[in-house]
């Protein structure tokens, strides 16, 4: 289907213009992928989560949330441990 | 009123304030117009489904940041789609990847069965030539052939003036003219 004479490098504008016209064509989106698409982008959870983290002010409240959380489980573990390690001996 | 006869304002409007639904209308309004882009820009299916995805979920996160200043919510769209396109081509030149394939064929709207199926040597070669243009040239191409969009349509896609718009694509058919001179036995097919 090659035709070496159909793109003339000397050939008009206009006649790229049509060449383009023919090969720049919409497509027709497959209605597996749209609906791909719409499950896709509609899962509630995951925007959610990425809208909140876009904020970095929620982020550092968040980390900073989780280190303090962390932080405290640690200190009342070892506090615990050592009242129980001292009744024990 | 039904769904059609909502205008994009009102629409936005509600789905500024959250409304799922609302964004929901959004995206059936658009996205075939904006993976017809990114398929184009991609030449992948796969790429473009997922680059499509990634362009309404980050719509829906930034709507609120959308502030109607006369530029409509489609050119917004096309932006963001526009510069995610522009990151992949970034991150695949990065990783060295095998070259874009062939765009794989998609029925065109409108199309018969059969002519759907023909994808020729030569418009295989022509959207080659094509992808070798600078990104720029090749929006304008895609949005105005794929989108049938005017120049002043296209200009506030890409920031540009309606004469602006109008110097580039003329300077692009040259350039795309001087590449199919400069390459005649890429048309002929390789």
């Amino acid at each position: 289907m090659s035709n070496s004479k159909t793109f003339d490098p000397d050939f008009d504008l206009t006649t790229l213009e049509s060449h383009l016209a023919g090969t720049l064509k919409p497509v027709s989106t497959p209605s597996v992928v749209t609906h791909r698409l719409k499950r896709r982008i509609r899962l509630p959870q995951r925007s959610e989560i990425v809208t909140r983290f876009n904020n970095w002010r929620s982020l550092i409240i968040a980390l900073s949330g989780t280190l303090s959380g962390l932080l405290l489980i640690i200190t009342v573990a070892r506090a615990l441990y050592h009242l129980v390690g001292r009744k024990g001996s | 009123m039904t769904e059609s006869e909502l205008r994009d304002e009102e629409i936005l409007a509600l789905a500024s304030k959250g409304d799922k639904d609302a964004f929901g209308m959004l995206y059936e309004r658009y996205v075939d117009r904006i993976f017809n882009y990114v398929y184009y820009r991609t030449g992948n299916l796969h790429d473009a489904e997922d680059l499509t995805a990634r362009v309404f979920q980050r719509a829906m996160n930034h709507i609120q940041n959308y502030t109607d200043r006369g530029v409509p919510f489609s050119a917004w769209l096309y932006r963001i789609a526009h510069n995610l396109v522009a990151n992949w081509h970034r991150d695949r030149s990065r990783k060295q990847e095998i070259p874009i394939n062939d765009l794989p064929v998609l029925p065109s709207r409108g199309d018969h069965p059969e002519t759907r199926l023909m994808h020729s040597q030569e418009q295989d070669s022509l959207l080659r030539l094509i992808r070798r243009l600078p990104p720029d040239r090749q929006q304008l191409l895609i949005l105005k052939f794929v989108e049938d969009m005017s120049n002043a349509e296209i200009g506030q896609i890409m920031g540009r003036s309606e004469g602006a718009v109008k110097s580039l694509y003329h300077r692009t058919l040259l350039a795309l003219r001087d590449q199919i001179g400069d390459h005649p036995m890429t048309l002929e097919g390789e």
